[in-house]
């Protein structure tokens, strides 16, 4: 039984993250409250909650999880595949995230931020075998939370 | 975040959108820093996002410090 709003939001982040890591992306309002047996406007809050504690990113308008750093809920331009899915990061820096969380072998297909040629980083034994490229930060870490989907 | 080919790249980019450059960090020290920001189990029920000072030492462990790293609310 749920007893309280914190004990919620741990059973909420732990199911979104049990369904991205073995699905490479979070999961839904509707499926999250079908999982954990919980009605909408309760999840809603919940996510609504979590991502005031900047542990999830939601879309301003459905209020459906948008990030569940390191996943993207949507297509991105940081491709990760491993040899059972693919998914994708937000940025470079959680695409290898996700890479670590995962502790497999993947492959990182994006490409260059300036003139679009296609990049590969690949990663075994969690040991990176791309050793080219470098990424930009445009922002200070100060201000990495002002907007953290252009981050 | 972007990846870039190279440091000639980042800086062609940030004339072409009149962006102020950044940082950039060498692919592996991007890795050591995912990993060192990932390496917690986010399903743990204990599991909390790290501190300022948690983050600050992740971030030096991969070799960035100064006041563009520095994540500690102004005085």
């Amino acid at each position: 039984m749920i007893q309280s709003n914190d004990d919620l939001d741990r059973r909420v982040r732990r199911l979104v993250y049990d369904v991205a890591l073995r699905r490479g992306a979070p999961p839904t309002l509707a499926a999250t409250a079908d999982g954990l047996g919980a009605s909408s406007p309760q999840i809603a809050a919940s996510f609504q909650r979590l991502a005031a504690g900047r542990v999830l990113v939601l879309a301003p308008d459905s209020g459906e999880i948008l990030m569940a750093n390191p996943f993207s809920a949507v297509p991105t331009p940081f491709l990760v595949e491993f040899d059972d899915y693919s998914c994708y990061g937000n940025c470079i820096w959680d695409a290898m995230g996700i890479v670590a969380m995962r502790g497999r072998d993947a492959s990182i297909k994006t490409s260059c931020g300036d003139c679009g040629a296609p990049m590969e980083v690949r990663i075994l034994s969690q040991t990176l075998h791309s050793p080219r490229g470098v990424a930009h930060y445009a922002l200070p870490a100060q201000r990495w939370w002002d907007d953290i989907v252009f981050n | 975040m972007l990846l870039f080919r190279s440091e000639e790249h980042v800086d062609r980019w940030c004339k072409a959108w009149r962006m102020e450059r950044g940082a950039t960090l060498t692919l592996a020290q991007q890795w050591q820093l995912a990993q060192a920001w990932y390496s917690a189990d986010r399903q743990d029920p204990l599991w909390r996002r790290k501190t300022v000072d948690e983050t600050e030492a992740a971030l030096a462990a991969a070799g960035l410090t100064g006041p563009f790293w520095n994540v500690s609310p102004p005085a």
